[in-house]
């Protein structure tokens, strides 16, 4: 796996995309900056999937206190969030 | 003295689960809450803690074996040295083996009802009032030991077209096993009623807001009100055992998940005992532990109120199987035109249906602070 920002944020719209797919929704336009939620792209039940794919993917335990808008809102804020919780950011 | 680590429970309706592996060898010194294994089922991989500090004397079940939920998984010991104790059969059923956990009020029912603690599912490795309850309510309110459930009689066959018989899964077992409670014990009923969406949408989109919340909470504040409904009218927190209401001292909140091919309900234990805010959290916490097929034993049982939703799969009606041992059901749907229905399933022992409308219908706005 490669730890570097592009290739986070693809690997996470890519699974944005399969959510989204499960209930009918195309995510493929999803832009980096967007916020994820009020796209109404994938559900609270999609979300709970992405972030415990998230979590399981870049081994990173969350707590719910890191479970918010500006830590995981967006394709890059999600990225960012793993590189400096891996201390690469 | 040589104590033991159980077999946990994986979910409710799963009485045997597969030993995957072990993560600590004979003679290692271990502390407290230390994971010494995992166990699964189909869907979920449990980690197996330790409840006390202690060397391990030795294991009784074996990495990849299938097990039962309660047997010895393996000894523990004060010193290396210590000889494991003679066991005659280490699984569960026989007398002796699990005396030191449990609880003193547990062994007083234990002996009312002339059980020995072996036969009883353990929730999180300790046999408890809780356990033994729902034991009992599984075999009708009766000792299945001095008084056995009437075998079933009927027997279904074969249809006389061509196929194919597949095995079912763990996880199908264990739906198989709540719709048949539903179907031998519980007397269903259906109610809706009618409600307007905007009160809700605004209060929770206020409270996302406010709290800087990723995951929208409309549904877990709806299912925090009930928590605070099921306070004011107990009853709705029941079940029915032999030929008595049995009315819960917590409110367990059960919650439907569906993750992948899995359908859990996902339990808030204690839900009268956090705030709405802290309510949140912890149900964020599990249903997440849930969509990764990775719930605790607590979280995975004990149930006594559930909310379901289906708005997600813009179903506008749908009526669920109660979970054993509840009386209640709600049963979330998508609205339409700015207009919402919201259901419950209940068990017509316990409840009547105008107690369920007043149940929906406090439900069905956030509460006027």
């Amino acid at each position: 796996m490669s730890l570097n920002k592009e290739s986070i944020q693809a690997e996470i719209k890519a699974k944005v995309i399969d959510i989204a797919a499960q209930t009918g929704d195309d995510a493929s336009e999803l832009g980096l900056d967007e916020i994820i939620p009020a796209t109404g792209l994938i559900d609270s039940t999609g979300l709970l999937e992405l972030i415990a794919w998230y979590e399981k993917t870049y081994q990173i335990p969350l707590t719910q206190e890191e479970i918010n808008i500006d830590n995981l809102g967006t394709l890059a804020r999600m990225a960012e969030f793993v590189l400096r919780k891996k201390g690469l950011l | 003295m040589a104590t033991v680590i159980y077999v946990p429970r994986i979910n409710n309706n799963d009485d045997e689960v597969k030993v995957l592996a072990f993560d600590v060898s004979i003679g290692d010194k271990i502390k407290a809450g230390q994971i010494v294994g995992q166990v699964e089922t189909d869907k979920a991989v449990l980690d197996v803690m330790a409840s006390s500090d202690g060397y391990v004397l030795g294991f009784v079940a074996q990495a990849e074996e299938v097990v039962r939920v309660g047997s010895i998984m393996l000894w523990l010991g004060e010193s290396k040295d210590e000889v494991v104790p003679e066991v005659q059969n280490l699984t569960t059923g026989q007398a002796g083996s699990r005396t030191s956990l449990v609880t003193a009020k547990a062994r007083i029912l234990l002996e009312k009802n002339s059980l020995h603690a072996d036969v009883i599912p353990p929730i999180d490795g300790r046999v408890t009032v809780e356990a033994i309850e729902r034991y009992l309510a599984t075999k009708g309110g009766v000792n299945a030991e001095t008084k056995p459930v009437l075998a079933q009689s009927s027997v279904d066959v074969l249809p006389d077209v061509e196929g194919t018989q597949m095995n079912l899964t763990r996880e199908e077992k264990g739906m198989a096993a709540t719709v048949t409670w539903h179907r031998d014990f519980a007397v269903p009923g259906y109610i809706e009623i009618d409600y307007d969406l905007a009160p809700w949408a605004e209060y929770a989109k206020r409270f996302q807001d406010e709290k800087g919340l990723l995951m929208p909470p409309l549904l877990p504040l709806m299912a925090w009100r009930l928590v605070e409904i099921v306070q004011e009218m107990p009853r709705l927190n029941a079940t029915v055992v032999g030929n008595k209401r049995f009315e819960y001292t917590p409110v367990n909140l059960g919650f439907t998940i569906q993750a992948g091919d899995a359908l859990y309900l996902a339990v808030v234990r204690n839900a009268q005992g956090v705030d709405e805010f802290g309510f949140v959290n912890t149900l964020g916490d599990v249903l997440r532990r849930a969509a990764g097929h990775n719930l605790r034993e607590s979280e995975a049982s004990g149930a006594t109120v559930g909310f379901s939703s289906m708005e997600r799969w813009k179903v506008t009606r749908h009526i669920p199987i109660l979970p054993p041992h509840t009386a209640l059901m709600v049963a979330h749907a998508a609205g339409q035109g700015g207009r919402g229905v919201l259901g419950a399933s209940y068990d017509h022992r316990v409840l009547n249906g105008g107690q369920v409308v007043a149940a929906l219908k406090k439900l069905s706005s956030p509460k006027k602070n």
